[in-house]
């Protein structure tokens, strides 16, 4: 009895240091790692990812040698460094129990498969940023930068297409008259979610096309998005990713300068790889 | 008047934040239970006491510094402290080492250099510097009053204090030697992840489901403005190293407010509030809260009153 309870919470503590370690390496092998985390972390987790299952390793090793040591014992039955510290003083079998499900809990909404974007509900509590200023400053400088070198470079008007565009391109237009003039009324294409105007669409012609913002990971995402507006806007699932091809006008509207894309086409589109904006 | 009501809570964004900031946090939480491992396996018990000077409360100074030598991000500064305490690191000293870590760190400094450029880098640094030090040694001297078991979990104390401790005459060799660091590192990892899971349930669903704006109206008194930061900062509970970058964004708040928000976040915010339950009792960790509130708080407040200009 008494080994049992030194074997299982020893049980417990690979499967789940396997679990979490395959859970992550799972996450990042089928690409969807990035849909969590900033790309300079992601390494990080990573590496954690196969450190955890090689102390699960350790952890299944130090199971097959447990039964050999429990024959050399000292006074109080623990035998082996492992042992030293609290684990089989202060956990009960229902402390083991109640840690095994707190820590097998994270598995659970991973397999949920329901846990990879937000829905409007974040959107709404988090509010839309349209003004650069509230983006974090030191990020916000970078893309200011590299927008002024991207759109000669990475974004120019294909034979008979659109130059892709991104919302925080217009974003930064918005305040820049300069590099406003460059895609001002020209054809663009831009990726973006959908997210239904619920205030200041009387006519039911807007929405907003909006990125997620990350600083370190999801849960800090911060909202950037344009209105879109358009005469023939197809049924789109709240969230769903959207092409929309369409011409930047930057309009004054309740007296300050506003982005507004004046949309010919939106159309549904898949995921990009990269969903954030950095 | 609020666009959307002040709390609507999703499961799926829930889930989504709680999942995120578990990814983001787990490496750090890692590789403070692996330093923990170490420190355990290859650092002498008496150690820690003779490098600290001998008069307690100088200790307790220098103790404020160390994140500049062992830098540690307060997700991985839990199982680290836990694991200097039971080296012999008197709870004063673990505390205030604790406390100031997460901010007395090279990278924290760079990053919050790099976030506030062109709005007070320096004196936005320096002030975040000088204040995480003084609060953390203020906390440790308060500490100093109390009695060690009176502060700590049971089984926390240093061997002799409150558990068994256990000689091996024989030299365990290398293989011996790292199966004991990744022994410790996993026990540390799994005790301390138990309050990592709640603390990132509770700042997801903060996070995700509390109406942000609410804090809006408030930046324009500056002791609330200062409340609301303090409050914001534990609610969004970013890691000390990028949290600066948040912080530069709330231009409608006073600077003294987002300093509080600075100094507040990586002492204490949700998350954290969880990951101490894995050291400290549950009646430390609530006057610790307080203390931290009033005092961070009044500091703040009284910098906001001198109208600096930055």
């Amino acid at each position: 009895m008494h080994s049992l309870t030194r074997i299982l919470p020893a049980v417990r503590n690979a499967l789940i240091l396997l679990l979490w370690g395959t859970g992550i390496l799972w996450l990042a092998g089928s690409g969807r790692l990035s849909t969590y985390l900033h790309p300079s972390l992601q390494p990080f987790t990573v590496a954690a990812g196969f450190l955890l299952i090689l102390l699960a390793g350790f952890a299944i090793m130090g199971l097959a040698t447990m039964r050999r040591e429990t024959a050399h014992s000292c006074a109080c039955d623990h035998v082996h460094h492992e042992d030293h510290g609290d684990d089989h003083h202060g956990e009960g079998v229902a402390g083991m129990f109640i840690k095994a499900l707190v820590l097998v809990t994270p598995i659970l909404v991973l397999l949920s498969g329901n846990a990879d974007r937000f829905t409007t509900t974040t959107v709404a509590n988090r509010g839309v940023v349209q003004d650069l200023a509230k983006l974090p400053s030191a990020n916000a400088s970078a893309a200011k930068a590299a927008a002024k070198t991207a759109v000669p470079e990475a974004s120019p008007l294909k034979e008979g297409g659109s130059m892709p565009l991104q919302v925080i391109d217009m974003l930064y237009a918005l305040q820049m008259p300069s590099y406003r003039e460059e895609f001002e009324g020209k054809d663009v294409e831009m990726i973006a979610q959908y997210v239904p105007m619920t205030r200041g669409n009387p006519k039911g012609d807007r929405f907003q096309a909006v990125r997620m913002f990350i600083t370190c990971c999801a849960a800090d995402a911060k909202p950037v998005g344009v209105t879109v507006r358009g005469s023939a806007i197809p049924r789109i699932p709240e969230m769903g990713w959207v092409k929309i091809t369409g011409k930047p006008t930057f309009p004054m509207e309740g007296g300050k300068r506003t982005a507004i894309l004046e949309a010919s086409k939106v159309e549904p589109c898949d995921a990009p790889t990269e969903p954030f904006v950095y | 008047m609020l666009s959307a009501p002040w709390f609507q809570f999703s499961l799926p964004d829930f889930q989504y934040a709680f999942l995120s900031i578990l990814l983001e946090g787990a490496p750090f939480l890692l590789a403070g239970a692996l330093l923990s491992g170490i420190l355990e396996e290859y650092l002498p018990p008496s150690l820690m006491t003779r490098l600290l000077p001998a008069n307690p409360r100088l200790a307790i100074v220098a103790s404020a510094f160390v994140g500049l030598v062992i830098p540690v991000c307060e997700c991985g500064i839990v199982p680290v402290v836990r694991r200097l305490l039971r080296k012999g690191l008197p709870v004063s000293c673990g505390i205030t080492y604790m406390l100031a870590a997460p901010i007395v760190n090279p990278l924290v400094i760079l990053s919050t250099l790099a976030a506030f450029r062109g709005q007070g880098a320096l004196e936005m640094t320096s002030l975040r510097f000088m204040l995480g030090i003084v609060v953390a040694v203020a906390a440790g001297l308060i500490c100093t009053r109390f009695a060690p078991f009176s502060i700590l979990r049971p089984g926390i104390l240093a061997p002799g204090e409150g558990e068994h401790h256990h000689h091996h005459d024989t030299d365990p060799g290398i293989s011996g030697r790292l199966a004991n660091v990744a022994a410790t590192a996993t026990r540390d990892f799994l005790d301390v992840s138990v309050f990592f899971v709640l603390g990132a349930a509770a700042a997801a669903l903060f996070g995700t489901a509390v109406n942000q704006e609410i804090i809006l109206p408030l930046s324009t008194n500056l002791p609330l403005s200062i409340a609301s930061l303090m409050g914001l900062a534990s609610v969004l509970s970013v890691c000390s190293t990028t949290d600066a970058f948040i912080a530069a964004t709330l231009t409608s708040f006073p600077m003294a407010a987002k300093l509080a928000f600075l100094v507040f976040g990586p002492m204490l915010d949700f998350k954290l509030l969880f990951l101490y339950g894995a050291a400290f009792s549950k009646r430390f960790i609530l006057m610790l809260a307080l203390g931290l509130f009033v005092v961070i708080g009044l500091v703040c407040w009284r910098i906001g009153s001198l109208n600096l200009a930055w």
